[in-house]
């Protein structure tokens, strides 16, 4: 057989795939379509012969995309909408936590730690906290937790004010998760460095409300979104670091390999810390807000960390036999 | 050590056994997609800015009209790319201007999953400043991938590989032998050398023929003819050798 002739052979196949690929790529295909697997097989077949016999470029080129732009077809899978969304949020993000247990403990540490220690240092050396606030960080806490502060100072009354507060959080707060995690690649440094950064900050404000302002301000008003945002914190960087982590160690696999496990395991846990922290921001927006007695707020606050914790233990535990 | 290509094309096995062959895009081509689409956003935003500004007050108020502004401008920050991506395209606005397409490194479109991972890690290729991460790390890497890509496991090719013109002009060289053994990619550059030798200048050609001094032994238009004539056998032996097969 010639290249002529075999061209010509081959011909009728790869048109009647190109015509098949028109029809399946238009929002409701035909029953010929039921054909593509297999003409894309012979084409693909014949692909794999023209390169062997060295044919001319200009007909494996043509094969050459043809076959791409197939595959792209057979291979296009739907995201699954708010079902998957909705499993992996609640099956798959609490179960990676779980699985990496080890990460969030030491994420955990890191981010709390040294924001206790900042704030048990304060009332005996001060100095800490003011360097770390500086003087416009300072004035802003008096101004906002200040001595002569009550917990209805915030009381928000128009349902607009709040909504306007809550989309400025999902705008910083999300953002913040986002790039934590980007972070992460550079060896966990970006992570590490953002989570250590908030870390002292948080200390700094309540050692220094503690030291010189009125305490039960900050604590009504943080009490019920902190549970959420501070969790989505520390989950961010540990995204992050589970990233960062793999370009260090990568074990036993090639290191592009282990980066791309690594992102693939990461992305439940990056979806549940900016949906933690977007519940923040609702929290933030329009419940922290509300002019309640403290009592309401702290036990409400409490509901909220003991609802985050048990999310995080048993949500998803049934599932993991089906996983 | 590998072989040094002097193309950006590369091989991905499909499950179905075939080759396929992408052709990745590099740092340019990328960067001038980019450009696009950040104006595309910047239209899109001071867009909605305005007409945000413009019609909602009066009906929702000022907060509520910043707030709506400050998702939207959230939204597009995170997740323009991602939605244009993982669709069925598989390309940005600006991407598929430049005629460049996001695919996954296994040869097929990108998911979700894929296309928020190279889009997030964008905050990390572009320190710092310019891409400057990204770009460094696409040099590096044999498929141009910068770190998003990495992680993600995505390539940015070219969304229509150019066919090639092939004028049908008879070449007029002595068939002969090649001195030595070749082997099936060196005779598979001959050929394209034959097949597309009519698309250059002489100059052009004669400058590629001498790379080939060592098999040609001559310089200049001799060895063009040499090199032609070596092709003619080549492409007439491949024939031979598929006719023998035919038949048996």
């Amino acid at each position: 057989m010639t290249p002529a002739q075999f061209e010509k052979h081959i011909e009728p196949r790869w048109q009647k795939l190109e015509k098949l690929l028109t029809e399946a790529e238009q929002s409701h295909p035909t029953a010929a379509v039921e054909e593509l697997p297999a003409t894309f097989r012979q084409v693909c077949h014949d692909l794999s012969m023209a390169q062997h016999r060295m044919s001319p470029q200009r007909l494996t080129q043509q094969l050459n995309a043809l076959a791409i732009r197939a595959y792209r077809v057979l291979e296009r899978h739907s995201a699954g909408g708010w079902e998957a969304f909705l499993r992996l949020f609640l099956v798959e993000f609490p179960q990676a936590v779980r699985a990496d247990w080890k990460l969030f403990w030491w994420c955990t540490a890191l981010f709390y730690l040294p924001a206790v220690l900042i704030a048990a240092i304060t009332p005996s050396h001060p100095e800490w906290s003011m360097a770390l606030l500086g003087p416009q960080g300072m004035m802003q806490i008096e101004s906002m937790y200040g001595e002569s502060s009550k917990p209805s100072d915030y009381v928000r009354e128009s349902f607009g004010s709040g909504f306007g507060m809550f989309c400025f959080y999902i705008w910083n707060n999300v953002g913040i998760d986002f790039k934590t995690f980007a972070g992460g690649i550079l060896g966990g440094v970006g992570a590490l460095f953002v989570l250590l950064f908030n870390s002292l900050q948080l200390g700094a404000v309540f050692g220094y409300v503690h030291y010189s302002g009125n305490p039960l301000t900050l604590y009504t008003w943080v009490v019920a979104h902190g549970a959420p945002e501070l969790t989505g914190v520390v989950i961010s960087a540990m995204a992050g670091m589970r990233v960062g982590w793999s370009v260090l160690r990568p074990g036993r696999m090639e290191r592009r390999a282990a980066l791309v496990l690594a992102g693939r395991k990461a992305l439940p846990l990056l979806t549940g810390a900016a949906v933690l922290t977007s519940i923040a921001a609702v929290l933030e927006g329009f419940w922290s807000p509300l002019d309640l007695p403290p009592t309401i707020k702290f036990a409400a606050g409490g509901m909220c960390w003991l609802a985050v914790a048990c999310f995080l233990l048993f949500s998803g535990r049934r599932q993991s036999d089906e996983a | 050590m590998a072989v040094a290509r002097a193309d950006t094309l590369q091989t991905v096995e499909l499950a179905d056994g075939v080759e396929i062959q992408l052709r990745v895009a590099g740092p340019a081509v990328r960067s001038m997609a980019y450009l696009i689409d950040l104006l595309i956003r910047i239209g899109i935003d001071l867009g909605v800015v305005i007409g945000a500004f413009w019609l909602l007050p009066s009906l929702i108020g000022h907060q509520m009209t910043g707030g709506l502004v400050m998702l939207f401008a959230f939204f597009m920050e995170w997740f323009y790319n991602v939605l244009f991506e993982a669709g069925a395209k598989g390309a940005t606005p600006g991407q598929r201007s430049m005629k460049l397409r996001v695919m996954s490194v296994t040869g097929g479109p990108v998911s979700l999953a894929q296309a928020v991972m190279r889009n997030f890690l964008r905050v990390v290729d572009f320190m710092p400043g310019l891409y400057l991460t990204g770009i460094v790390c696409m040099l590096f890497t044999k498929r141009f991938q910068r770190l998003g890509d990495l992680v993600a496991n995505t390539v940015v090719t070219y969304a229509e590989v150019p066919l090639s013109l092939s004028p049908q002009v008879e070449i007029r060289a002595e068939r002969r032998a090649p001195a030595q053994v070749l082997t099936r990619e060196e005779q598979a550059a001959l050929l394209q050398f034959l097949e597309r030798a009519p698309l250059w200048a002489d100059e052009r050609r004669i400058e590629l023929a001498t790379l080939a001094v060592p098999l040609t032994q001559a310089t200049g238009t001799e060895g063009l003819r040499r090199l032609c004539g070596m092709a003619l056998w080549c492409g007439c032996k491949t024939q031979k050798t598929n006719a023998g097969r035919r038949h048996r």
